[in-house]
């Protein structure tokens, strides 16, 4: 049981990352895979005591250099996310579920401002992303 | 932290067509550095300085603390090189040619090899000259990895090969690099293959190296700002002005590229009486470009 859901974790992160890394960016990949990682908490997905996958699979699946991995889990290391252990590797610390919510507004704030500033690229101000995202709920709910 | 490679005012001329000057690499320990550059830029005639195989006329060449081409011999023992164009015995099969290169490295490791062969698919009973250019591509990796070295030095490593084999190569050097503290020195004109995995870029451009500094830094210099109302003319602006493009943009206003980009000098704007709409980032090979367009016309 317990390995089934450690095996399910590491996949649900990795797969969850590897489409969402985009070097093109000028997010710093490090800073982009740790976002992933604060949300995959923030969501309930990786829970206190999880593994995340060694520095060295993760810097394959990604194709990134292995010294990113690490400055991401310094990071959320600093940020009180995981806990790096000596020889064992990288785990899910215990968050309080305000933080956890409060990662999530967060992350959710910068997907909009993302998307207004491509918004305003194409010359869209805000009803017609207000209007189109009424739409796009309204379809789907 | 100390540099695994470090050249100083090297001067090298090929007849009088063409001359690399003033070359200062810094290469940091434990980095993976692209090494950038159009085609005849100089970047393999760079590695062939490197690697002892071209004597500079001028300047001073370290490698793994070590003077080169004084002592090459011990530094390509600790070097895993991969030349532009293979240099393999064509009537060798795979596993000959294996046996032959272990000979030469004290370092060599089978484990290592055997591993990469199952993981590159590769046939030992072929013959090199029968191999395809993928086949050869993963073999050079292969045999620079084996021996275990503490630099690599990589001269356009995936050039003309597929995206899986360049995939391939790109994992299994990661996972070297993961496992082992090397440092790599990657030469490429293939620009986003290196911007996930370079922490360091020089940039060649004739003979001369143009830009030399961390990728976040080099990628985040380097903007293009929407500006609207902006007269014709501007005076003094605290950046760089690399170029204005008025045209194209549906009254969206004008784009600039420029260089040395700070937030505060947003205040710049409107002592111009313009405003700035907006800042976006350039990824590497927009950055790239826009540094070699500078560099040839600094006044344009």
């Amino acid at each position: 049981m317990i390995v089934y859901r450690i095996t399910n974790t590491l996949v649900g992160v990795s797969g969850l990352m590897l489409t969402r890394i985009d070097p093109r960016s000028p997010t710093p990949l490090y800073d982009q895979i740790a976002a992933r990682i604060r949300v995959a908490v923030a969501a309930g997905e990786l829970g206190p005591g999880d593994a995340l996958p060694s520095v060295r699979q993760l810097a394959g699946r990604l194709r990134v250099n292995p010294a990113t991995v690490v400055q991401a889990y310094r990071a959320l290391e600093a940020e009180g996310f995981v806990e790096m252990r000596q020889g064992s590797g990288t785990f899910v610390r215990e968050v309080e579920p305000g933080r956890r919510s409060q990662e999530r507004t967060a992350e959710a704030e910068r997907l909009v401002r993302e998307m207004m500033a491509k918004a305003a690229r194409l010359g869209l101000g805000t009803k017609d992303l207000v209007r189109a995202f009424k739409q796009e709920v309204g379809a789907s709910g | 932290m100390s540099n695994v490679i470090e050249t100083r005012s090297v001067r090298y001329h090929v007849g009088k067509s063409f001359e690399i000057r003033d070359l200062s690499l810094n290469v940091p320990a434990g980095s993976i550095y692209g090494f950038l550059g159009p085609n005849g830029s100089g970047k393999t005639t760079t590695i062939g300085l490197l690697m002892g195989l071209l004597r500079a006329h001028e300047g001073t060449i370290t490698v793994l603390g070590q003077p080169v081409p004084g002592a090459a011999p011990r530094v390509l023992a600790r070097t895993g090189f991969v030349p532009e164009r293979p240099h393999l015995y064509p009537t060798l099969t795979v596993e000959e040619v294996l046996r032959y290169h272990a000979a030469f490295y004290t370092t060599w490791d089978w484990r290592r090899a055997d591993e990469l062969f199952g993981r590159f698919e590769l046939d030992r009973s072929l013959r090199i000259g029968g191999l395809s250019k993928g086949e050869t591509g993963k073999l050079m990796m292969l045999l620079a990895l084996a021996q275990n070295p503490d630099l690599l030095v990589l001269d356009e490593p995936t050039d003309g090969l597929d995206p899986v084999v360049r995939r391939a190569l790109v994992i299994a050097l990661l996972d070297y690099v993961s496992q082992r503290d090397a440092a790599v020195f990657i030469s490429s004109h293939l620009v986003h293959e290196l911007e996930r995995i370079c922490d360091w870029v020089g940039v060649m451009d004739n003979g001369r190296l143009v830009a030399e500094m961390p990728m976040q830094t080099f990628k985040s210099g380097i903007k293009r700002l929407r500006v609207t109302g902006a007269p014709a003319l501007v005076e003094d602006p605290p950046f760089v002005l690399l170029s204005r493009d008025t045209g194209e943009t549906l009254g969206a206003g004008e784009v600039w590229v420029v260089r040395g980009w700070q937030t505060p000098m947003q205040q710049y704007f409107d002592g111009i009486g313009a405003s700035l709409r907006e800042v976006m980032d350039l990824d590497l090979e927009e950055g790239f470009v826009e540094l070699l367009r500078t560099f040839r016309a600094p006044q344009a």
